[in-house]
């Protein structure tokens, strides 16, 4: 362990050591982390997202500061994440009726129609999602088949920043993917609890437990 | 006044859409010079070292010989009318005053390169130009000079106006070549370069309206006369687009190699309000600034690059004392970000990056840490991109850092 | 660190066996945890010396926080930009999200100000599910009487059953929200939902959406919330003081505003405190699986403000954290594994816990194993093997489909999970005490409300499976409704703006630190961990 590996954050020059996140090397750094950082290694909460150039290579990639293992001579830059101006905007019970969800979608974004095939939200997505094709799919009303290729997005926005023409494809993902559950999950017993309890059946008793656990 | 609008904006040449009345003012002569000897025409305009106007600077010849030398049955030459960059604004007047000239050129560069099919791509939100330019293009095909271009090729040339999509991206080389086959203009890995294999691979030859509209003037006047026009060993002439503080912001036709000195307190009438001259964002604004140091400095290709700078477009946003340069490059970089064409995350994400920092400078709400990962994101972004807008985007911010760091800031904290 | 079996040896030892032998327990629960818990350990306790809980226990580090300086004085509330609301939510996790949902739908105007972004948080990262009693053969009875068990009969019983009883009408929020959950048979069409085994459970109550069942709950509350338009949403605002009126009771709380860095002063009718745990804090020195922001920054606030606590000496120390490699160390592989079949093995390839016993029953038994020298070493990390083989058998479905973040953390960590172990060690992972509430969220102080990890008593002193996800959203809603509805009272009885809060607490906080002659020299909360601290921004003309 005593190779020292040197990557730049920021435009601060960090030592690390082989093995260790990208993510791990920036909180030994001068400043107090207060962005860009949250599940810290799980992969799941998407804030830790950046650019990353490797020594000697031209490509700049977009990628997970937590699972992403430093290289000597690595160079990093962490990407903003902030609410833009333009967001799409419905509420959880406009999506009750299947038969409204294809033309709700052109309503509430527009743009999935516009995609262009640039690619570039494929290429950006951390977690190998082929969000072009999930585009595609929605804009075809292919929609479970478009909801399913969302199931693993962890919502970094990524693909929503790489796309010229502004259509928030995990959002698109998302709002699909609850306006499945919406409509399909009735769960029976769950219906029937829920009517138990409405007619005050299944009270708990809270002594009990007591007569139990002395006995 | 007598080195102003000599050619290209001379009033002679500002006949709109008439043909007749272009010929009346001595157009064709260039284009019947170029049927005379065709074979003689790329050797002239490498005489006359007319340069690629749209912003490289690049000698037009080496172009047109490569396309001429290029093997293919249907060649095809484009003049790029795509214009959007801030404060460019030159392509647009010829367009819509002076068609003709444009035109001639392009049909001299076709007999050059032998070509099969001429197009006219143009930027749509400037619709006075498409449309005169659609009148112009109708009557040359009416006119019996087509039929001689033709017969000297061999076959007929098709000429076609065609509407870009307007954005900023649609210039590029290899974006005018992906536009014009399949619709959208994603830019395209270079080599090969389009006068290799352009449109559906074959060879064309892709320049700026500004560089055709000269080449009916050279093959009517000759190299020589086209040489002379120019400042040392600049040559010819350039349109200059100026604007920002200036008392008479414009289009200025001026030798090539006036120098900024002349063209911002001569022509441009000086600072707006008198205000000290800061600096000037030149042709994209994609490039480094020119300062007070450089008011000396010859407005032509080489010797801008001599100040590590370029002329590009010969646009001049002039800024003044008291206008802040971190708020103009700002604005410029958000202009890139919204024209980054997505194909590539890091120049869609690297210029949100930069529009984000830039914007918490601009407010003064930044940290030193800000700064930092700025000049960072100066370093990472470079040559990530297909083509050079992430490039173009990064040299700005960079030379605004260099050249003016206490806006930043960055002085202050040196010394507190 | 203790004597250790090296790695390859302990790979050996269990390829020795075709079925892993189990020993014998030879001590009882009381004695295993006792012995080796770490909330038992001899430095793990303190008294409070001042304050609304003073006298009771709490684990030092935690006290030293709560007996601590604000952040701030009168001067940064100067010229600080006022915003008022109706209700302020302080946390950006499930518990925040289901409260300032619940508060907005009930008519509230309410702000949501997180310390990082909406959603970054415990919740997101939670793997295993959320228990309901939904099966006919389970009751929320039987929930209640498992998790009473679980918690070693210290839960309140009123809270735990209100738990128990709201189940089953957070989960249907939370499909109307448009949240999926497993189904029992795919092809059932919605009709019937998966129940996996929980640890300590009587039997299987867990819902999930495959093991990432937070992120699944997170996406769709943190959408529902961004796109809620009763809801003004404040990303990088962490709390850095709350403030109170005259009578002590909770009148806002001053905001860091880390974008525009400078402070935010809101007067609220109502506020929520749902700013989670303290994973970060390393209690212990063990490793947390908790995320960035988990520093008790609202404990130390609820305390200051008069707060009353309760079993802040108890912590859940998950057994399952990762050892190896380093860098992961202490992150999380959900007990839905061992749900799953996965086996503990020490390293002479012995079982030697019931892998589903309560959580705090196995850590300790874990810890037994690796203070007696029968722990496995790989590249200088301690931990015991977990076994996955079970759940990678012939005829079974893939890992990857089965357990999709499993099989991802496997890769990471370069493993393949159908012949390695993974190298496990326990890990901090929830805080079981807190803020003392009553059944609708109302902390001791007027005015203060709480939901989710930073309050106690739902749970007792040790928590089970699946009851996190289901308490921050239970109580979360209560919490929401309640401070809706008394931020509704609180303007039918006065229409006149509310009347802004000072910091007067702080100022008796600070008599009570001097006269007990305790530090003051080191401020809280702590906002983030790690050795660089964060400068807040103050004008200096406000200074001079």
């Amino acid at each position: 362990m005593s190779e020292t590996i040197r990557i730049s954050i920021d435009g601060k020059v960090m030592a690390a050591q082989p093995g260790d996140s990208i993510l791990q090397t920036r909180l030994h750094g001068p400043d107090a982390v207060t962005a860009n950082i949250g599940c810290m290694g799980q992969g799941v909460c998407g804030s830790c997202r950046c650019l990353v150039r490797k020594a000697g290579e031209r490509d700049t990639v977009s990628r997970l500061a937590c699972e992403t293992v430093v290289e000597d001579g690595m160079q990093v830059s962490f990407i903003d994440y902030y609410q833009p101006d333009h967001v799409h905007h419905y509420r959880p019970h406009d999506l009750r009726d299947g038969w409204q969800t294809l033309p709700q979608l052109q309503q509430t974004f527009p743009e999935t129609a516009h995609c262009r095939h640039c690619g570039g939200c494929d290429r950006a997505c951390p977690r190998g999602i082929p969000v072009q094709q999930g585009i595609a799919l929605a804009s075809r009303g292919e929609l479970p088949a478009a909801a399913a290729l969302f199931d693993p997005c962890i919502m970094c926005n990524l693909c929503t920043l790489a796309c010229p023409e502004n259509i928030r494809p995990n959002h698109v993902g998302l709002y699909l993917r609850r306006a499945q559950a919406i409509q399909n999950l009735r769960p029976g017993e769950l219906l029937r609890r829920l009517d138990q309890q409405a007619r005050g059946q299944l009270a708990i008793d809270t002594t009990a437990y007591l007569a139990r656990s002395s006995s | 006044m007598e080195k102003l609008n000599q050619v290209l904006l001379n009033p002679a040449v500002q006949v709109g859409p008439d043909l007749a009345a272009w010929l009346h003012a001595g157009g064709g002569l260039g284009l019947q010079a170029a049927l005379g000897a065709p074979s003689a025409i790329i050797r002239c305009i490498a005489d006359a070292d007319l340069r690629g106007m749209g912003g490289a600077g690049f000698p037009a010849w080496r172009k047109w010989e490569a396309t001429a030398n290029a093997v293919g049955d249907c060649k095809y030459v484009v003049c790029n009318g795509n214009e959007d960059e801030p404060g460019t604004f030159k392509d647009r007047t010829l367009l819509s005053a002076s068609p003709h000239q444009v035109v001639e050129g392009a049909l001299i560069a076709a007999l050059a390169v032998r070509a099969r099919c001429l197009i006219f791509y143009l930027n749509p939100h400037q619709d006075s130009s498409l449309h005169t330019m659609q009148q112009a293009v109708s009557q040359w095909q009416d006119s019996p000079w087509l039929d001689k271009l033709s017969h000297a090729l061999g076959h007929p040339l098709d000429i076609k106006v065609v509407a870009s999509s307007g954005r900023y991206i649609g210039g590029e080389e290899t974006a005018v070549v992906a536009s014009l086959e399949a619709g959208f203009p994603f830019p395209r890995k270079k080599p090969p370069f389009p006068a290799e294999q352009g449109i559906n691979n074959q060879p064309t030859l892709i320049n700026n309206v500004e560089t055709l509209a000269n080449v009916s003037h050279i093959l009517r006047h000759g190299a020589g006369w086209y040489r002379a026009l120019g400042v040392g060993k600049a040559c010819g002439t350039k349109l200059y687009s100026l604007s920002g503080d200036v008392l008479r912001p414009g289009l200025y036709e001026l030798p090539m190699g006036s120098s900024l000195q002349e063209l911002v307190f001569h022509y441009g009438g000086g600072m707006l309000q008198g205000k000290a001259f800061k600096a000037v964002f030149t042709g994209g604004p994609s490039n480094t600034l020119l300062t007070a140091r450089d008011l000396d400095v010859a407005l032509d290709f080489d010797s801008v690059w001599l100040r590590h700078s370029r002329l590009g477009t010969g646009a001049m946003i002039v800024i003044s004392e008291g206008s802040s340069i971190i708020r103009k490059v700002a604005e410029y970089i958000d202009f890139f970000a919204k024209g980054s064409c997505g194909q590539c995350p890091s120049c869609k994400c690297g210029t949100f990056q930069l529009a984000r920092l830039l914007d918490r400078v601009d407010g003064g709400r930044h940290s030193p840490a800000d700064l930092d990962a700025l000049q960072h994101l100066c370093q990472i972004l470079p040559g990530s991109g297909r083509c050079g807008l992430i490039d173009g985007a990064v040299t700005v911010v960079k030379s605004s850092l260099h050249t003016f760091p206490e806006e930043y800031g960055l002085l202050v904290q040196q010394t507190a | 660190m203790n004597a250790a079996i090296e790695y390859q040896q302990a790979s050996q030892n269990r390829a020795s066996h075709a079925t892993p032998p189990r020993r014998a327990d030879d001590l009882s629960v009381a004695a295993l945890l006792a012995q080796y818990h770490p909330d038992h350990a001899a430095d793990a306790s303190t008294l409070l010396h001042i304050g609304p809980s003073r006298g009771q226990p709490c684990h030092p580090r935690l006290a030293q926080l709560l007996q601590s300086n604000a952040l701030i004085d009168g001067f940064d509330l100067a010229g600080a930009e006022q915003r008022s609301t109706d209700v302020l939510v302080l946390g950006g996790g499930g518990a925040g999200a289901a409260a300032a949902l619940t508060a907005a739908r009930s008519g509230a105007a309410v702000m949501l100000a997180s310390k990082l972004r909406l959603g970054d948080s415990n919740t997101v990262m939670a793997e295993g599910g959320i228990q309901a009693a939904l099966a006919a053969s389970d009751s929320p009875q039987q929930h209640f009487d498992d998790a009473m068990r679980g918690g070693h009969h210290a839960a309140d019983p009123q809270l735990l059953a209100q738990l128990a009883s709201d189940a089953p009408g957070v989960i249907r929020w939370l499909i109307e929200l448009g949240m999926h959950f497993d189904l029992a048979d795919p092809l059932s069409d919605g009709g019937k939902l998966r129940y996996k085994q929980a640890g300590g459970c009587s039997q299987p109550r867990i819902l999930c959406y495959r093991d990432y069942t937070g992120l699944e709950m997170m996406r769709v509350l943190r959408e529902t919330v961004e796109l809620e338009p009763g809801i003004q949403l404040l990303n990088r605002c962490p709390v850095v003081e709350l403030l109170s009126h005259q009578d002590g009771s909770c009148a806002g709380a001053v905001l860091y505003d880390l974008e525009y860095q400078r402070f935010i002063v809101v007067s609220a009718r109502q506020t929520i405190l749902a700013t989670g745990g303290c994973g970060q804090l390393h209690l212990q020195g063990f490793p947390t699986s908790n995320h960035y922001g988990a520093t008790a920054d609202g404990l130390v606030l609820a305390y200051r403000l008069g707060a009353q606590l309760r079993d802040m000496d108890a912590f859940q120390y998950h057994p399952t954290g990762v050892a190896w490699p380093p860098r992961l160390r202490g992150g999380l592989i959900s007990e839905a594994a061992r749900s799953a079949g996965a086996l503990l093995l020490n390293g002479l390839g012995e079982r030697f816990v019931d892998e589903l016993a309560p959580r705090d029953v196995v850590t300790a038994a874990m810890l037994r194993e690796c203070a007696a020298g029968r722990g496995i070493e790989r590249d200088g990390q301690l931990g015991l093997f977990l076994d996955l083989r079970p759940l990678c058998g012939p005829g079974l479905p893939t890992l990857a489909s089965q357990l999709p973040a499993l099989q991802h953390l496997a890769d990471k960590c370069g493993i393949d999970p159908t012949r390695d172990p993974l190298l496990v060690y326990p890990t901090l992972h929830y805080q079981n005490g807190g803020v003392v509430i009553d059944s609708q969220g109302q902390s001791s102080v007027p005015g203060l409300l709480c939901a989710g990890e930073i309050t106690g008593g739902i749970h007792g002193r040790n928590r089970l499976m699946g009851n996190a996800l289901l308490d921050i959203l239970a109580f979360g809603r209560r919490a929401g409704r309640q401070a809706a509805r008394q931020a509704q009272a609180a303007r039918n009885k006065s229409s006149l703006p509310h009347l802004r809060g000072g910091i007067e607490h702080v100022y008796r906080w600070q008599r009570q630190l001097a006269l007990a002659g305790l530090d003051a020299s080191q401020p809280a909360p702590l906002l983030y961990p790690g050795q660089a601290r964060l400068t807040l921004h103050r004008p200096a003309s406000a200074r001079a």
